[in-house]
């Protein structure tokens, strides 16, 4: 496991790819929540709104290139046909793809947590005082969705990674993960009985896992932050155990 | 010596037409490609299914129409009594204050810009029936309105003790004038319209209504009282009392009053003082929550883009991946040509595998959703045709992006995100209810998710607060010029494809 | 200029800082197979990709039938060729594969079933081509460059992947088809299967054609006038041979070859001496020793070429 998991990490470090989408998901991130920021209409009680989740809003955009990272790591390999050597190095397929969602995990933490508080300073600076009080570190609830976030982006990736072994096509696998994320929250507005409504909010990885960055409700209409993130966990080892199954039954 | 050969006979067509026809069969021979371009059709009556059977409004009171057609709030506290034949009715309105709750059972004193207080002749109590008004408003000054959609503007400014405000409505068969003055005996006509349907004898009086006033990205219910002096009425009158009456107390298209207030008046000699919420005029998505419209029905456009764009990049980026661009580029050197072939056969399959969709979901989810008792906001047939037609060429005009991305980045995955984040991501950002609505309009207007106005149906009114946001299914651009940011981006990503095509070596 | 010739003249192309084509030029002819050999970095795909007009080149020209590539209204009629490392897209099967190619040239089915069954794919014509060997490959790969019926065809590594059986077909197959008048380039680096395939060579190296001649007469001349003879009694032999005029070098414990002497010449004197020897040959070049010959040249040209010296 130690050798895959440096074969992974020696992959990821040396590719010119997963450094350009990382840096890609923390502009896009940053950009995006100080775009959202600085449009809101503050006054002194407050900015209509949940402050830390505003400011938090960038992850809508950056998880897209975390999953793009993540397929791209796979489905990658599947369309070079490097996937043969990668296999052929580590014969045992579970033991491989653990070596590259450890390795993706660790790569995906270090930017999401660039992302996650870059996009809370920016908010810092760019809303006037009353915002401050909100976005202070030292708070639980922003410092618990600044970390949520980051374990966010993690479990985005992974559900990436799972889903691109899965269809073995990271370009397939990034339009499975995206509809998921983004598609399924818009679906469900339209249903129109309100009990089913509320069942696909929770169910969805993207409308349940960001409740984690609830600081003004947390637990309001939603599930909880901490429940809501382990939504999208399970949607992410669903995932990973549907990939890595199929990784091990089929032929390369 | 050896014998000389001789090319192979030339073929028939011309040299793009041959570009096509050869694009046309590299697309239908990979399954997977087909499939997921077809599958766009079964995802968009899919969802019309779900989005049909999801709702459940039976039994549920009838939304209310108006003379035009189209959905309306009629709901308003009516001091009334009958006025048989032509006739007229004078008030001064003295104030005119709206309250809006705070918090749980918290009323405080609020705006409400269109807070309604004047005289009004009606057909009836029914909701939806005829009626000619004339009113002074919390903001909007003195206004004559009439079936529903109809809005004059009077002499501007506020009511209050010191400058009150006399109104006046004649009525002379089917046409009913509003005046305004501001001493009682000088008047200026505000407006005159024609109210078919009032019927020989009418019910003329005083009327107030407190719409819901606007707040962040939703609505708080709110209730305005006014004071009323110098009431009379001219010929005409069959007598009897004044009655009280709350129109459309129960409706679809009225939240009601805000809690522990309801709707009242009282008189002390001259004065009457009535208290009443709700509106008198056209129903919008905010004020009627429970209506559907075609958007609604039209979700899977989402789930089927998702599937167009993914083949359109891959459509390009296989043929570098596989090297085929090689063979591609060999038999036909004019490398722009290929680009346009390709684009024009991949945006003709989407858009019909779009159309049969739309063409299927919206009769099948409209069906669906009135069989369960669901009212959806009316659209002309036109307008059905243009949303079904705009929804397919939108999922086209994305696949051919995906393309154009794919062919500037040679790379599938993330051309497919690049697209589905332009396209999708706006309209779930203005489904957040935290968004700013700068935000919101902003993302509708410059990304290609401004696309998805070609879905509008639902029309906005100047005389009624509401959230007109892309939330709620009212875009800032026109529809089709949303379609054109879009095709912008299309076109753009073309173009920069094809000049990178021609000049890189492959 | 003939319908069936390629003239490709001072090709110069940099990708970044490695130059990749610097000065190549040759022509072929029509109704000749001509080689096209060095090895892997010589510039032989990325001059066959400039003729295809896939890269453009910094300098120079490569005309087909007298016309850029690029010019040519119906290129498959033209040239066909096999590129190497083209793999058709897995999820379609060869037939399709060869039927979009058609339709971009305005050729009909058809033709398609004509070549399918020329190149022998008729019984795997309609399998998906992701599950093909590299040997299938190659043969749908000749199969499209066949479609157009071109008097040209320009073949990269045509025995790539192919079992000996189909190395022989595809010998054959070369052959008949320059017998047919139709102008073959085909590149390789296995010197053995040109050697036996090609009447003309164009050797490749460090992006110049270092060569272009007939095969025959680039083997005589690197061959020179030498002779190998196996004898017991070598220095008996250097002794004669050498008083004749001859340079002698010891080979083998009991061989020596000679050169300056003609092979009637060597036995002659040989006998004459009453020296004993069993067996007498003019040696022969293979195409390897003809490549590594001019290969060094060329290095040791470009060493003591003053604009390639170090500053």
């Amino acid at each position: 496991m130690r050798t895959a998991l440096h074969a992974e990490w020696t992959k990821l470090r040396t590719a010119a790819g997963p450094r350009w989408l990382l840096l890609g998901t923390i502009v896009a991130t940053v950009a995006l929540s100080t775009a959202a920021t600085s449009m809101a209409t503050c006054t002194a009680g407050g900015c209509g709104g949940d402050t830390t989740r505003l400011a938090l809003t960038g992850v809508c955009l950056g998880q897209a290139t975390i999953a793009i990272l993540a397929a791209q790591t796979i489905g990658g390999e599947y369309g070079t046909g490097m996937i043969r050597s990668t296999l052929a190095a580590v014969p045992r397929r579970g033991t491989a793809f653990a070596a590259k969602a450890v390795a993706l995990t660790g790569v995906v933490a270090l930017g999401g947590t660039a992302a996650a508080l870059g996009s809370v300073l920016a908010g810092r600076l760019v809303l006037p005082e009353s915002g401050d009080r909100a976005l202070s570190l030292a708070g639980g609830p922003t410092l618990r969705a600044v970390l949520g976030t980051v374990l966010y982006l993690v479990l985005i990736g992974l559900l990436s990674l799972g889903i691109a072994t899965a269809v073995r096509d990271s370009a397939t696998g990034v339009g499975l993960v995206l509809g998921l994320l983004y598609v399924l929250p818009i679906l469900s507005a339209t249903v129109g009985d309100l009990h089913w409504r509320r069942l696909l909010e929770r169910a969805a990885p993207m409308s349940a896992g960001l409740s984690v960055q609830d600081t003004t409700d947390p637990g309001g209409p939603s599930l909880g932050p901490w429940a809501g993130l382990g939504v999208t966990a399970g949607w992410a080892a669903a995932a990973l155990l549907a990939g890595g199954l199929l990784l091990r039954a089929r032929d390369v | 010596m050896t014998p000389a050969v001789t090319p192979y006979p030339p073929g028939r067509g011309a040299g793009f037409l041959r570009v096509l026809h050869a694009e046309w069969t590299k697309i239908r021979t990979v399954r997977g490609w087909v499939t997921g371009l077809l599958a766009a059709a079964p995802m968009m009556v899919l969802a019309a299914l779900l989005a049909g059977v999801g709702g459940n409004q039976e039994g549920a009171p009838p939304v209310p129409a108006g003379p035009h057609g189209g959905p309306v709030t009629d709901s308003f506290y009516f001091v009334h009594r009958p006025m048989a034949g032509d006739g007229s009715i004078t008030v001064a309105v003295s104030a005119l204050t709206s309250s809006i709750p705070k918090g749980p059972g918290d009323l405080g004193p609020g705006t409400v810009p269109w807070a309604k207080a004047g005289l009004v002749i009606k057909a009836g109590t029914r909701q939806g029936s005829p009626y000619a008004a004339i009113m002074v408003t919390g903001g909007h000054g003195v206004r004559m309105q009439d079936g529903f959609v109809n809005d004059t503007a009077g002499p501007p400014g506020p009511v209050s003790a010191e400058s009150p405000r006399w109104l006046r409505l004649d009525r002379s068969g089917e046409t009913v004038t509003g005046y305004a003055s501001t001493d009682g005996t000088h008047w200026t006509e505000v407006g005159t319209a024609r109210v078919s349907g009032l019927g020989s004898t009418a019910q003329a009086g005083l009327f107030v209504a407190s719409p819901p006033a606007v707040r962040g990205g939703g609505t708080a219910g709110s209730v305005s009282t006014a004071t009323f002096e110098d009431l009379h009425t001219r010929e005409g009158r069959t007598g009897g009392h004044w009655t009280g009456t709350q129109v459309g107390a129960r409706s679809p298209s009225f939240a009601g009053y805000p809690e522990n207030t309801s709707g009242s008046f009282t008189a002390s000699g001259s004065r009457i003082t009535v208290t009443g919420a709700g509106d008198l005029a056209p129903a919008v998505r905010d004020s009627l929550p429970t209506g559907g419209h075609l958007r609604d029905l039209l979700a899977g456009t989402f789930a089927a883009l998702i599937a167009v764009t993914v083949v359109g990049a891959r459509f390009i980026t296989e043929e570098y991946r596989d090297t085929t661009i090689h063979l591609t580029l060999a038999a036909s050197p004019r490398r722009s040509r290929v680009l346009v072939a390709k684009a024009a056969v991949l945006w003709a399959v989407a858009f019909a595998a779009g159309l049969v969709g739309t063409l299927l979901a919206i009769p099948l989810g409209e069906r669906l959703a009135r069989g369960n008792g669901v009212y959806l906001f009316p659209v002309s047939s036109a307008t059905e045709l243009r949303v079904a037609v705009g929804t397919a060429a939108l999922l086209a005009t994305a696949s051919v992006l995906a393309l154009a991305l794919g062919a500037i980045l040679r790379h599938g995955a993330v051309a497919v995100a690049a697209v589905l984040v332009a396209t999708v991501l706006p309209c779930l950002l203005t489904a957040l209810p935290f968004t700013p609505a700068g935000l919101s309009k902003a993302v509708a207007t410059v990304t290609p998710g401004a696309a998805f106005a070609v879905q509008q149906t639902l029309v906005p009114y100047h005389q009624v607060a509401s959230n007109y946001t892309p939330y709620y299914g009212y875009y800032p651009l026109a529809p089709w010029a949303g379609f054109a940011v879009l095709s912008g981006y299309a076109l753009a990503s073309l173009a920069v494809a094809a000049v990178l095509l021609g000049r890189r070596d492959v | 200029m003939s319908a069936a010739e390629i003239v490709v003249t001072g090709l110069h192309k940099r990708y970044r800082a490695t130059r990749a084509l610097d000065g190549m030029s040759f022509t072929v002819r029509p109704g000749l197979v001509t080689g096209f050999v060095g090895p892997n970095g010589a510039g032989k795909s990325t001059t066959m990709r400039v003729i295809l007009g896939l890269a453009a080149a910094d300098a120079g020209t490569a005309l087909v039938a007298g016309k850029p590539y690029r010019s040519l209204r119906h290129p498959l009629r033209h040239v066909g060729a096999l590129l190497d490392a083209v793999a058709p897209h897995p999820g379609r099967t060869a037939r399709n594969h060869l039927l979009w190619l058609a339709h971009a040239q305005g050729l009909s089915a058809r033709r398609v079933d004509r070549v399918i069954e020329q190149v022998g794919l008729t019984p795997a014509a309609r399998r998906k081509a992701g599950g093909y060997s590299l040997g299938m490959r190659q043969r749908l790969g000749i199969a499209a460059a066949l479609l157009g019926d071109p008097p040209i065809l320009m073949l990269d590594e045509p025995f790539n992947g192919m079992d000996p059986g189909g190395i022989v077909w595809m010998r054959g197959f070369l052959r008949s088809l320059a017998a047919e008048g139709r102008a073959l380039l085909v590149s390789s680096h296995l010197m053995s299967e040109v050697q036996d395939t090609a009447d003309r060579l164009v050797v490749a190296g460090r992006g110049r054609a270092l060569a272009d001649a007939g095969v025959a007469e680039l083997i005589a001349a690197a061959s020179g006038n030498r002779v190998a003879v196996r004898t017991t009694a070598r220095p008996d032999a250097t002794r004669v041979l050498g008083r004749a005029g001859g340079a002698v070098s010891a080979t083998g414990p009991d061989t020596v070859t000679v050169s300056g002497l003609p092979a009637d010449r060597v036995a002659a004197l040989l006998t004459h001496g009453a020296v004993p020897f069993s067996e007498l040959t003019a040696h022969r070049a293979t195409l390897e020793e003809v490549y590594l010959e001019l290969t060094r040249d060329a290095a040791e040209f470009r060493a003591a070429t003053p604009t390639e010296a170090p500053r």
